[in-house]
């Protein structure tokens, strides 16, 4: 089957459906001779998943999309944390001014926690997700370095 | 006398000489190893004599996909391999063996004729 086809006949299938299975199915459809028997049974499957969609209409997109990647939680955990420590930290500025404070405070230790408690994480990410989706990896990546800056700007700026 | 060329000997029926459930078919495939669609297509054919078409194919992968019998592999260029589950290992093993059992209860009942 030509590719101009396949990609006609894919668009039969629901949204979702095309966004998990759409550039596999392509490869198979561009694979296959696309006799008219053939694209019967495509056309007649994507009825089918039109009329009872699988996972009800709910399905998961791609495994390797960014979207994905992004929300394992070896992805989200190390962005809310540092989410969190800047929230802290903001809100101290808030409250208590930024002046410097002779003590460590509690804020300054949760800070502190929250920020080496992610480190493990972080690698455990790379390796496993730098081989599988690189560049959606990256990006996550870039989301946490970003994270981590912008946690520790605030206390890089007032000097706490 | 009439020709008896066109009548279909149940045990040549071409209809009768395949099984068909895509999914226990697809579960069956991938029992000897992880595979994308085109070689599962390929398998099957070898395995039971049906070819499934694409449609079919990831109707069933789909299903399976989602009741965890199967999982997805990283891609291999654009093709996506898959490889059966623990689960799935069970469910094919469990379909198997109730298939075999009304199969062997069927021909002992023939036997008795």
């Amino acid at each position: 089957m030509n590719s101009k086809l396949a990609r006609i006949m894919i668009r039969l299938y629901p949204r979702a459906w095309q966004h998990r299975y759409g550039d596999e199915f392509e490869a198979l459809l561009e694979s296959n001779p696309g006799s008219l028997a053939q694209i019967a049974n495509v056309a007649l499957f994507a009825l089918h998943e039109r009329i009872f969609p699988t996972q009800g209409g709910k399905m998961d997109r791609n495994p390797d999309s960014f979207g994905a990647v992004v929300r394992h939680p070896s992805a989200l955990i190390p962005i809310a944390m540092s989410l969190t420590a800047l929230a802290l930290v903001l809100g101290h500025i808030a409250i208590y001014g930024p002046a410097r404070e002779a003590d460590e405070g509690a804020v300054a230790h949760l800070w502190q926690i929250l920020m080496a408690a992610q480190l493990p994480v972080l690698p455990l990410f790379a390796v496993k997700w730098l081989r599988r989706a690189p560049k959606q990896a990256l990006g996550v990546l870039a989301l946490q370095a970003g994270a981590v800056l912008s946690a520790m700007a605030p206390v890089l700026y007032f000097n706490l | 006398m009439r020709s008896t060329q066109h009548v279909a000997s149940p045990a040549n029926d071409p209809e009768l000489d395949h099984f068909s459930d895509p999914p226990l078919q697809v579960l069956a495939s991938l029992a000897s190893g992880p595979k994308h669609g085109h070689a599962m297509i390929e398998d099957i054919f070898r395995l039971c004599g049906t070819r499934l078409g694409p449609g079919t194919l990831y109707g069933a992968i789909a299903r399976l996909e989602q009741q965890g019998w199967i999982e997805p592999l990283p891609p291999e260029d654009r093709r996506r391999p898959y490889r059966i589950t623990a689960d799935g290992s069970l469910v094919l093993r469990a379909r198997l063996a109730t298939m075999n059992q009304f199969i062997q209860a069927g021909l002992k009942r023939l036997e008795s004729l």
